[in-house]
């Protein structure tokens, strides 16, 4: 028997193999390509009724603005509602899978009401499980029976649950805004403004964040999905008949 | 003929040309409770009957009815654990078609799906074919489908059809009675009817079970007080 060398089909989980090649590469001076990132400013906060999430929508990549309206705020369940900050890809597409696997679970359990720690607990064992090489750090906020919930969750795996939370490079800017103005038993019109005027302290004093806020309120059986609620750097100047350039001949 | 000889085995064709567990799948399929299902102009009805084995059983705890997506339902005429099996491998096939395509699933694309997984039961080693009739309804762009699926894997699109103890009755029956500009609600009654005729005993909400979508394209199974109203309606 020759080469006895079996194929084996991967298992799933990240294949580790190309660490080797980019080490090598980047010891001869080649720089590794750079990844959308969202730079970003998300929060959430709980008030009287449940639970308001704000984002900011600049995506980046180094230092372009590569999408000026991007949603940072990704749908899980009809009551739970995700933020994501760091790259883009991974905070997409582990959101859309967890929205998938909630998705299959109501159906398994007679249409009930999916749970936010249950998306707290699919979420969390899959950044595990990836030793935090699945760049997503997240916020995630809904209200079920058990009440409203607010969580943050890092690329690593570990989860806090708080009344208030920032996330993303804009969240220093933003915390300072709620440590010196969350109280609790906020009313709805008080919690959507303290959580604009958080993200709005991203957008203008960050650089990884900017553009505008996206805003979701949820609460007991009744969602709302404010897009772009505030939009506070519209663009200015406009030449009113356009431009046309004359075409280059010869 | 030397037919018997080759029934043992799934994946042996018989002299005769046939694959003789899959006649015998589709006994088990015959020996079940009578289920079938209307196409209407404006929305699709399945029905079954739900007799249980005691009066002792919770008959809320038994769904033979299922939503597959928000706008395909399912019924059945066999063995509800292979029903049970069949219905989670569906769901997750019309959940990754969604991730995939973000688009739901047309019917059509999901019947052949789970035709697909029925079929490799008949051509595989170790297992044996599934003991159940399927008939899959939905609503999607291409308007009302109802279609039936069979344990060996072929699918067919009905206008009305019926499996189980009483089918042949109850296939006659629904050609009479059948319309092409039925409205849902005629679909209904013609439905319960159709029930009626083979049924042992008093018909009502507890021992029937009726899924029905329309132009809202969302499949819901009907509560027992509607079907209550719709019983006394027909009466």
């Amino acid at each position: 028997m020759s080469q006895a060398a079996v194929e084996v089909p991967p298992k799933g989980g990240f294949s580790f193999d190309l660490c080797r090649r980019n080490d090598m590469l980047s010891k001869k001076g080649v720089p590794l390509p750079s990844f959308r990132k969202t730079g970003t400013t998300i929060v959430g906060l709980i008030f009287q009724d449940g639970v308001i999430l704000g984002a900011d929508t600049r995506a980046t990549e180094g230092p372009i603005v590569c999408d000026k309206n991007c949603e940072k705020i990704h749908y899980m369940a009809p009551n739970i509602y995700c933020c994501g900050a760091g790259t883009a890809a991974d905070t997409e597409a582990v959101t859309e899978m967890v929205n998938s696997q909630l998705q299959l679970h109501r159906y398994h359990t007679g249409g009930r009401e999916s749970r936010v720690v249950t998306a707290l607990t699919l979420l969390k064992s899959h950044l595990f499980n990836y030793q935090g090489h699945v760049q997503a750090a997240l916020v995630l906020g809904g209200v079920d029976v058990t009440g409203p919930h607010l969580h943050t969750i890092y690329p690593h795996g570990s989860t806090d649950s708080l009344p208030f939370a920032t996330m993303g490079s804009g969240s220093l800017a933003a915390m300072a805004v709620f440590e010196s103005k969350y109280h609790e038993g906020l009313t709805r019109e008080e919690g959507i403004n303290l959580v604009c005027e958080a993200i709005c302290s991203g957008i203008f004093n960050d650089l990884g964040s900017g553009s505008n806020v996206d805003i979701c309120v949820i609460t007991k059986g009744h969602k709302e999905y404010l897009r772009n609620h505030h939009m506070p750097n519209p663009r200015t100047y406009f030449h009113s008949q356009g431009f046309s350039f004359p075409k280059k001949i010869g | 003929m030397g037919d018997s000889q080759y029934s043992f085995s799934l994946t042996t064709f018989s002299p005769s040309g046939k694959l003789v567990q899959i006649e015998h799948a589709l006994t088990a399929v015959g020996s079940g409770q009578t289920s079938l299902g209307i196409k209407a102009a404006n929305g699709v009805v399945i029905a079954t009957e739900k007799k249980l084995p005691s009066i002792l059983v919770d008959e809320a705890s038994v769904q033979k009815i299922q939503s597959l997506t928000p706008n395909i339902g399912v019924v059945y005429s066999g063995m509800g654990p292979d029903f049970r099996v069949l219905v989670r491998k569906s769901r997750k096939q019309a959940e990754q078609y969604h991730r995939l395509y973000k688009e739901p699933i047309p019917v059509t694309q999901l019947v052949r799906e789970i035709a697909a997984v029925m079929q490799e039961f008949t051509q595989s080693g170790g297992v044996r074919p599934f003991g159940v009739s399927l008939l899959v309804a939905g609503f999607d762009d291409n308007g009302a489908q109802l279609y039936q699926v069979d344990p060996s894997g072929s699918y067919f699109s009905w206008k009305a059809s019926a499996m189980g103890k009483n089918v042949s009755n109850a296939k006659t029956f629904l050609e009479k009675r059948y319309t092409d500009d039925m409205e849902l609600d005629d679909a209904v009654h013609t439905a319960i009817l159709t029930l009626k005729e083979g049924f042992e005993g008093q018909i009502s909400s507890k021992n029937i079970e009726i899924g029905i979508i329309g132009t809202d394209k969302k499949f819901r199974v009907l509560t027992p007080a509607e079907i209550d109203d719709y019983l006394a309606e027909v009466e």
